[in-house]
């Protein structure tokens, strides 16, 4: 066996090793994927009753007082959530479990196997909160237009900030280990993102924000993605871009800080 | 016979560690050695002597302060991720895996990482499955795998990626002795019918003195000792004997040794004595006769102490500290 041989790098490769591996690892803790349905579906719930419950309710911002801006908020707030989340939090338990090492030792490069993680994990995490989504929309009786055509490019572009947090939470847990407590408070900064009224002239350069907003367009009144403004979708595009590539500028920073610290394997 | 293909070449490779407190730590000074394809080099060292940081610098999962390092000629800063098509390692034994992932699912997945997965590719899984007589564990879960296991079938997953240089660090932590003697017929057995470059770092001299023929003593962040197993030993090799009397230790004995001989020692139990002696010249063993027989010793037994890779491997570590600490 000589040098130089060795195998041709290739992303498909890294990216049915990643499926594999996920949905091997979903179908063997479907009860926690599950519970953790169920606990995001009461804790809409709780907001849901609230809401009914307080006929004064008129929050500005994305939630417009209208139980379709809750459900579309809580959609969007819980794909948000799982993009930044499964990210960072895979990268702090492949550490604590000691094969984070072994995924940095992938020829392609450990920034294919983040990314390859994120598709694998949109992807096997779409239908089970695409089902949420329909639960919710039954218990508020408001069903909303599903169409998928403009929602799946929309949902793509808005939680490409999401993931942007996901990075950045993540390189910052290499070096500084112990950020659980900061993933938590930042599930509630994200809802904060989309109560935030566009009226506001800054309010379309936030993560999550514009998106969330273009979404509720296309859910509510119908419309189609080629019918939204394109500047409004251009501009939603470029923030959650920009937010993604600062995430991974990020990353980057604090893999070579844990690099130099010889801090990979440690947790 | 044609020149040896130079696997990995490490020159000037130094690692510090800065603490709090502007401290800082040379983990790696400035070492420098060659490894051959085929070869299989054991990396020896106390705890904290630079092993582990210097199989992480190679792979690039630490960054060193200075020197450079070649994996077949390429230039492991230069050319990485790529050059790690070359590598692979077991750096923590069983942590290396996916507990909730069967054995299967685990090589499949760490060989489809280095883009390991062809139908011939499969057949050689197979085949390392039966070296390490998985089989039977082959579709189940590694947490359920005892800790013996879990570490072959990280080795499995590091050999199944077919690369032609392997770090092996500790590879036989947790193993029985039946499961060890099986892994260094396997690693003999990979590097001279596969021509793998294996790098085995571990406190087990058996595995060592048994794998290698080469070794590459760390002390303190610095190669001590790079050489043969065979000649390093026959540097250490001392006329040490081991004496039985069948009788209580004879009177005077003691003191007769013990100026003759320095650091002779003489025990009993009341109803035999032992005396271990290092002899330095040729006839003292002739002096050692004399002493006996004045005494009227009834000899039992001799031994030579023969001295094994342990041994060596004290000494040095010994001598380079003292060396240390007087300079």
């Amino acid at each position: 066996m000589s040098g130089g041989s060795g195998t041709i790098m290739n992303p498909v490769s890294i990216l049915v090793a990643i499926l594999q591996r996920d949905w091997a690892m979903m179908r063997r803790y479907i009860v926690n994927t599950v519970s953790s349905l169920v606990s995001i579906y009461i804790i809409f719930l709780f907001i849901f009753l609230g809401i009914k419950g307080l006929s004064s309710y008129a929050a500005i911002g994305a939630l417009e007082g209208t139980l379709e801006g809750t459900v579309i908020g809580f959609f969007v707030w819980t794909f948000s959530v799982i993009a930044y989340s499964d990210l960072a939090w895979s990268l702090i338990v492949e550490a604590q479990a000691g094969t984070l090492e072994q995924l940095y030792l992938t020829p392609a490069g450990f920034k294919w196997v983040a990314g390859c993680t994120v598709i694998s994990n949109l992807a096997l995490n779409f239908v089970p909160v695409v089902l949420l989504l329909v639960v919710m929309m039954a218990t508020t009786g408001q069903w909303l237009n599903l169409d998928f055509i403009s929602l799946v490019p929309l949902l793509l572009i808005t939680i490409l900030g999401a993931y942007g947090f996901g990075f950045a939470l993540g390189g910052l847990a290499l070096v500084y280990k112990r950020l659980q407590a900061i993933f938590q408070v930042f599930q509630f900064v994200l809802i904060g993102f989309l109560v935030v009224p566009q009226r506001l002239p800054w309010a379309k350069f936030l993560p999550l924000s514009l998106g969330n907003s273009l979404i509720y367009d296309v859910m509510v009144d119908g419309v189609r993605l080629w019918e939204l403004p394109t500047g409004s979708v251009l501009t939603a595009l470029l923030v959650g871009a920009a937010y993604f590539a600062i995430g991974v500028v990020i990353f980057s920073v604090c893999e070579n800080i844990a690099k130099d610290r010889g801090l990979l394997g440690h947790y | 016979m044609g020149a040896a293909t130079t696997a990995l070449d490490v020159k000037s490779l130094t690692k510090v560690f800065h603490e709090r407190g502007n401290k800082s730590v040379k983990a790696v000074d400035s070492i420098s050695f060659q490894v051959n394809q085929g070869e299989v080099l054991g990396l020896l060292g106390p705890n904290g002597a630079g092993k582990t940081t210097t199989i992480k610098c190679i792979l690039g999962l630490m960054r060193p302060d200075t020197g450079e390092i070649r994996v077949f000629g390429e230039n492991v800063e230069a050319c990485y991720p790529r050059v790690l098509r070359n590598m692979s390692a077991v750096l923590e034994g069983s942590r290396n895996l996916y507990w909730r992932l069967t054995v299967w699912e685990n090589i499949l997945f760490f060989a489809r990482l280095h883009g390991v997965t062809s139908r011939e590719d499969k057949a050689h899984f197979e085949n390392l499955i039966r070296l390490f007589s998985l089989e039977d564990k082959r579709n189940v879960e590694v947490r359920k795998l005892s800790q013996g296991m879990k570490q072959k079938t990280s080795i499995v997953c590091t050999l199944a990626r077919r690369t032609p240089v392997v770090f092996l660090d500790e590879p036989t932590l947790g193993l029985d002795v039946e499961t060890s003697l099986e892994l260094r017929h396997v690693l003999k057995q990979l590097a001279s019918e596969e021509n793998r470059t294996i790098i085995v770092s571990s406190h087990n001299m058996d595995v060592i003195q048994d794998v290698c023929r080469r070794v590459i003593i760390l002390s303190q962040g610095r190669i001590v000792a790079d050489d043969h197993i065979s000649d390093l030993v026959s540097l250490f090799k001392t006329k040490a004997y081991r004496i039985i009397l069948l009788e209580p230790v004879p009177e005077g004995l003691e003191e007769a040794l013990a100026s003759r001989f320095k650091g002779a020692t003489v025990t009993g139990d009341g109803r035999r004595t032992e005396v271990r002696v290092n002899l330095l010249e040729n006839d003292d063993i002739y002096t050692l006769m004399d002493i006996l027989r004045d005494r009227g010793a009834i000899i039992d037994e001799i031994s030579n102490e023969e001295t094994d890779l342990e041994k060596a491997f004290l000494e040095i570590v010994r001598r380079e500290r003292n060396n240390h600490e007087s300079s």
